[in-house]
């Protein structure tokens, strides 16, 4: 059960943040409080001032504007079940789909997930692949920075105390083609690929080639990481010939992460596992370049 | 019996709790409300191991709301120890903690937040010690010790020969052995010699365990427990509090599952010894991380030696096991007895020498879990028989057959004779599964056969009341904690008294009013508590037929009853008449008596078993090879059961043992690192969900009412567990090569051993 | 702002029927319908949002009751396991899990049933794999699923 806690329920994101300014370190914000409320059950965090920011208008919207908008407190049910994301970014709804289960999935958030920073983060994964960037309010205005540069290991990220996390934004689409693959039989996964393909030509004549690559790695280090040196070795790569490549190129992934052992596996398991499934997220991701969606399966796997 | 077909018997009668539970009416203990109660929470110990030099809960008993707050040294008003087996185990910590998790103190307040509050203002003064963690840390010689003293005997009488080794952290030990199997090993053609482990896993049981405590002047005490056996509960209770038996009273409503975790006491005398220091009920609810804390699995290290000849003839047979039964012994060392003493199992075999022990460590105690001891030495001799076929170039299904004990054939002198149809399951299992058909190349199949003894000596009574109006009332003690057993107990009576199910109400387990049942477990319900109730309906049946065949002038062996009356060629007279005529008034009843008691015997264990459980598995399994991951894609359960009662909870029952066998095979296993539990809650430990189900899951009887049970019934429930992980360990190994000995088959264990057969 | 320990009143309707309590920011929403509502059918088991047991529906959409404030479900509709039913008319998920046996100790049956009914209402003919599925935070112990999945799918098929 919960310790008694006083329940803020600001209208706007500038009263949000002065009352995280001026309450300090004591008030947390709060959304669907899927993490926030079991650490508070486990009494490992007695917040007593909880700043309840799913009535901010401005935190909920999912917009299109050349880069997709995810507003924090959009839920991941919202993601998932969203035209807009399913028509520009159906890779978003797919992973959003499968994060832990449907009940936390209807009120977890985007914003309360990113925050969180648990390195095990579906979304985080795909997101650093998707060149994310999230914005923070606070009473002394916005910043935005790069997901990659908001966390920075393990449930910690650089938001102040007065900083609310506004919205997350993704990179434009266009001929992207991507993957998300996450392995493991624990609640949380092992392991997290995402891959996203910048494929030039699909419409012209010529070989489609990768023009760009983005690879990120999930879950077995302290924070969701790119490996730019398998990135680098797919640019230039004819997009049918993919499958020619997703070798070495997964090797390279795996020699770019150092996983500790973990009740998830040891640390030399789960560096093969990343060999194992980055080529598996690249032969479904230029299965999509192909025009064709790839329909196999592993266990205890999801391909997204 | 007339050769007619069953009414109630064998039929897919519909539960009868079973409207309840789908509309949320269904109470079990954490939803009952008693007038006035106080809701209590636990303080646990943080380390594994430490001295408790001081508890002080003064400022927690001060707090404003708390009625009661207890610590070790505080329980001068009873016995504080308890145990099944041995009277180790305190109420709340005496001195020292004995593993993470352990009661120290306990506060009952006048809600759950205010308790929880008054857990921070108490003072614990802890001095760290030398955990040992493991098997082979607990059985070092000079390894510290989890118990220093001797504990006084529980109160089983099969226990009553408890062989301790002074001096170090073995609690008991058994040795079994008939012939010379040194000179049979020595003579044999194929000798193997094997080591296989299996880890600690926890029930997780939905609903953890609980207990509303009242005390009263005029009644004495009365709980409301989450227990599979009341009575045991009771005998605690009675001797803790120095209280008569008559004077304790356990009521049972229902379980969210038990599984074994809910045998012998539990959190009752905790929660029975704040009622009486808050002189006010005391509910205690423990949390699913707290039922981690405990009870769980013995784990085991089991070494076999096996010998065959030439031509497949099981010669000799050597075991070795160790069990750690954690901190308390709790019913460990019947655990590890009683599976010994069938090692060997279902085969024939001259020369045996048996040795296992139970050994203190400093972790969550070991008790009881569905299988008792089996599953550990079945994991270790079904995958060794499978490396046996393989070296000696037969198949594993033949291997069996060939070596598979005989119906009607001895087990051991003094016990029951084989009551099962090995063959048979065997037979039908590999049907099913297509053992003789191609398969293909991306799968393996493999089986494994088990067999397991009931509890014995053992007592079951029930009674058997027959209204006026021809309704029945059954008075049994076995529990419903989801298999089914009260409705097998209505179906039972009302074939008997051929009366409508639903004029037969089988109330709930209360030892004010229910009679003496043993034990919910050990597969034993239908066969025992239903024998008892089918004895206790004939004792009505027969009454019923004198006074009938006195009102008729028919002689009792031509009459009959049907459909709520006795009949006669064209004589009919309904139970409320022949009551009627019994009692000269409208009013009274009759009531009949079944007592089920085969007492002790000359078998090695003091008494012979009421039934064998026989059952056979057999799975079909395909890896990915790249990670390891191991899926079963069909399993086949075929148990011998005598007679289905009731086809349709047997079968739920079976396939929910199939998947919970599953979990400890791929997926389960408690761990510990530097004397913590990493994953003490459901976030961390890893039960099966619905995907990880064979997509193809089949349970299947064999029926030949050759049981000592009503219509010719056996047990089951355990059965469908405890061939999971060899069959699925065999099928592995059939398709890859590789064989495990240690469980569960996670995906690197798999992996590695892939890779190891590569380099190869 | 509130005071910690004041309570705040909030109205909802429970299974058709409209309740105004006063909670605690701080009260579960589990605990307000088992020791408020007297709705015991969800049941608390492991407390983390993972098994389901705790399952109630808040408008129409699934929620582990026992890591959601109370105070979200003001002006909301909340379905519990009581509200399945129409009087004494089985929903026919109900009567499906009946018939296909899918019942056994009952602790995971209410929210089984939920899920499945919150399923029904998205996906009104579900595949076997939109089942597993939605079921992956539903946990049971006692029937290896089987009967379960066969029950929802009997259920789906029923409902068209």
């Amino acid at each position: 059960m919960l310790r008694p806690f006083t329940l803020h329920r600001p209208e706007t994101t500038e009263e949000a943040c002065a009352l995280l300014a001026g309450i300090g370190e004591d008030a947390v914000p709060y959304a669907g409080g899927t993490e926030l409320l079991l650490l508070m059950k486990l009494g490992l965090l007695r917040p007593p001032h909880l700043v309840d920011v799913k009535r901010i208008p401005e935190l909920s919207g999912l917009t299109d504007g050349g880069r997709l908008t995810i507003g924090a407190t959009v839920t991941h049910r919202a993601l998932e079940q969203s035209a807009l994301v399913r028509e520009r970014c159906p890779l978003v709804a797919s992973v959003a789909r499968h994060v832990a289960n449907v009940r936390v999935r209807n009120v977890g958030t985007v914003g309360g997930n990113l925050a969180f920073a648990d390195p095990h983060s579906d979304l985080a994964t795909l997101f650093l692949a998707l060149d994310a960037r999230v914005e923070l309010v606070s009473p002394g205005g916005r910043r935005e920075l790069a997901l990659d540069d908001f966390v920075r290991g393990p449930w910690e990220t650089v938001r102040r105390p007065d900083e609310l996390l506004s919205c997350v934004r993704l990179a434009p689409w266009p001929s992207r083609v991507a993957a998300y693959v996450k392995f493991g039989v624990h609640e949380r996964p092992t392991l997290g690929i995402a891959v996203a393909l910048t494929v030039n030509g699909r419409d012209g004549r010529g070989a489609a080639r990768i023009q760009d690559a983005r690879i990120a790695v999930g879950c077995v280090g302290p924070r969701p990481m790119r490996v730019a040196e398998a990135e680098v070795r797919l640019r230039g790569v004819a997009a049918d010939q993919v499958d020619d490549v997703v070798g070495a190129v997964g090797d390279i992934a795996a020699n770019g992460v150092d996983p500790a052992d973990d009740m998830h596996g040891s640390g030399d398991y789960k560096r093969e596992m990343v060999a194992v499934f980055t080529r598996r997220a690249l032969r479904a991701a230029a299965a999509r370049a192909r025009g064709v969606e790839p329909m196999i399966g592993f266990p205890y796997a999801v391909v997204a | 019996m007339s050769g007619q077909p069953f009414r109630a018997v064998g039929r897919a009668i519909p539960r009868i709790d079973g409207l309840e539970k789908v509309t949320g009416r269904a109470r079990y203990v954490t939803d009952l409300v008693v007038p006035g109660m106080a809701h209590a929470k636990v303080l646990r110990s943080p380390y594994a191991h430490a001295r408790v030099r001081k508890v002080d809960v003064t400022r927690a008993r001060a707090h404003p709301g708390v009625f009661a707050a207890l610590c070790g040294t505080d329980l001068t008003w009873c016995e504080p120890y308890y145990g099944p087996a041995y009277r180790d185990r305190p109420v709340l910590v005496i001195d020292v903690a004995r593993y993470e998790g352990e009661p120290v103190a306990a506060v009952a307040a006048v809600d759950e937040a205010t308790a929880d509050q008054a857990l921070d203002l108490i003072e614990v003064d802890y001095e760290p010690l030398s955990p040992v963690m493991t098997l082979e840390e607990a059985l070092v010689p000079g390894a510290p010790l989890v118990h220093t003293g001797t504990p006084q005997a529980g109160h089983f009488a099969d226990l009553a020969s408890l062989r301790a080794v002074p001096g170090t952290n073995v609690c008991h030990q058994f040795h079994f052995e008939r012939g010379d199997s040194g000179r049979g090993l020595a003579s044999a053609d194929l000798v193997l010699d094997e080591t296989y482990r299996f880890p600690p896993v926890q029930h997780v049981a939905l609903e953890a365990h609980a207990a509303v405590a009242l005390w009263s002047e005029t009644d004495g005490l009365t709980i409301w427990a989450s227990t599979q056996n009341p009575y045991s509960v009771r005998v605690e209770l009675a001797k803790m509090f120095d209280v008569p038996l008559a004077r304790i009273r356990v009521v049972v409503p229902h379980l969210g599952g038990g599984f074994g975790s809910k045998t012998y006491a539990k959190l009752e005398p905790l929660a029975a010894a704040l009622a009486r220091a808050a002189g006010r009920p005391v509910r205690l609810a423990a949390s699913v991380a707290e039922a981690f804390q405990t009870v769980r699995r013995c784990a085991a290290r089991v070494n076999v030696r096996v010998g065959f000849g030439r031509d497949g003839r099981l010669v000799a047979v050597e075991c070795g096991a160790d069990y750690d039964v954690g901190a308390y012994a709790d019913i460990g060392p019947r655990v590890v007895q009683k599976a010994t003493y069938t090692a060997t199992g279902p085969y024939r075999v001259a020369a045996v020498t048996l040795d296992a022990r139970a050994v203190y460590t400093n972790t969550t105690p070991g008790g009881a879990f569905r299988g008792f001891g089996v599953p550990q030495l079945a994991w270790a001799l079904e995958s060794l028989f499978d490396v046996a076929a393989e070296r000696l170039g037969r198949d594993p299904v033949e291997l069996r057959r060939q070596n598979f004990l005989a119906h009607g054939e001895e087990f051991a002198p003094g016990d029951t004779p084989i009551d099962g149809k090995l063959e048979e399951s065997l037979g039908r299992a590999a049907e099913t599964i297509g053992w003789t058909q191609a398969g293909t190349a991306d799968r393996g199949r493999g089986v494994a056969a088990m067999l397991k003894a009931s509890v014995a000596p053992s007592v079951s009574e029930a009674i058997v009341r027959l209204h006026t109006d021809g309704s029945v009332t059954v008075l049994a003690s076995a529990v419903e904690m989801g298999q089914g057993t009260r409705t097998v107990l209505a179906q039972i009576a009302a074939e008997v008294l051929s009366v409508p199910m639903a004029r037969v109400i089988v109330v709930q387990p209360d030892t004010a009013v229910t009679p003496y049942d043993q034990t919910t477990s050990s597969s034993r319900s239908t066969a025992m508590t239903g024998r008892a109730v089918q004895v206790a309906a004939e004792d009505v049946r027969e009454q019923l037929l004198h006074v009938a065949a006195a009102e008729l002038g028919i002689a009792v062996k031509d009459l009959a009853l049907d459909d709520g009356a006795v009949v006669a060629p064209s004589r009919r007279l309904t139970y409320a008449e022949v009551l009627m005529h019994r009692f000269g008034m409208s009013g009274g009843e009759i009531i009949g008596r079944g007592i089920v008691a085969p007492g002790r015997t000359a078998a090695p264990l003091g008494g012979s078993t009421p039934f064998w459980e026989v059952a056979v598995g057999a799975a079909e399994v395909s890896v990915d090879e790249e990670t390891g991951a191991l899926r079963v894609e069909r399993y086949v359960s075929v148990a011998d059961v005598g007679r289905a009662i009731n086809p349709l909870l047997l079968e739920g029952q079976d396939e929910g043992g199939v998947v919970q066998g599953l979990g400890h095979t791929l997926l389960e296993e408690m761990l510990y690192q530097d004397g913590h539990l990493l994953n003490g809650t459901l976030l961390a430990y890893r039960v099966p969900r619905a995907d990880d189900a064979p997509p193809a899951l089949e349970c299947r009887f064999v029926e030949n009412a050759d049981g000592s049970g009503p219509f010719g019934a056996k047990g089951a429930g355990e059965g469908s567990l405890i061939p999971v992980s060899p069959a699925v360990s065999n099928a592995l190994a059939r398709l890859t090569g590789v064989r495990l000995r240690d469980l569960p088959l996670t995906p690197e264990r798999v992996w590695r051993a892939l890779r190891a057969r590569r380099r190869r | 702002m509130d005071d910690a320990r004041a309570a705040t009143r909030i109205r909802l309707a429970v299974n058709g029927r409209s309740c105004d309590l006063e909670v605690a920011s701080h009260a579960l929403l589990l605990d307000v319908l088992r020791d408020v509502l007297d709705l015991k059918g969800a049941k608390r088991s492991c407390d983390i949002q993972v098994c389901g047991a705790c399952t109630v529906l808040v408008d129409g959409m699934a929620v582990s009751a026992c890591t959601y404030l109370a105070i979200e479900a003001d002006g909301r509709t909340v379905l519990t396991v009581e509200g399945l039913a129409d009087g004494e008319s089985l929903h026919p998920l109900q009567r499906a899990f009946l018939d296909a046996g899918a019942v056994q100790c009952g602790f995971c049956t209410s929210g089984m049933l939920l899920t499945a009914r919150a399923m029904l209402t998205e996906t009104p003919a579900p595949t076997r794999e939109d089942v597993l599925h939605y079921l992956r935070g539903s946990l049971c112990r006692c029937t290896g699923y089987r009967k379960i999945v066969e029950a929802i799918m009997a259920a789906a098929e029923t409902a068209r």
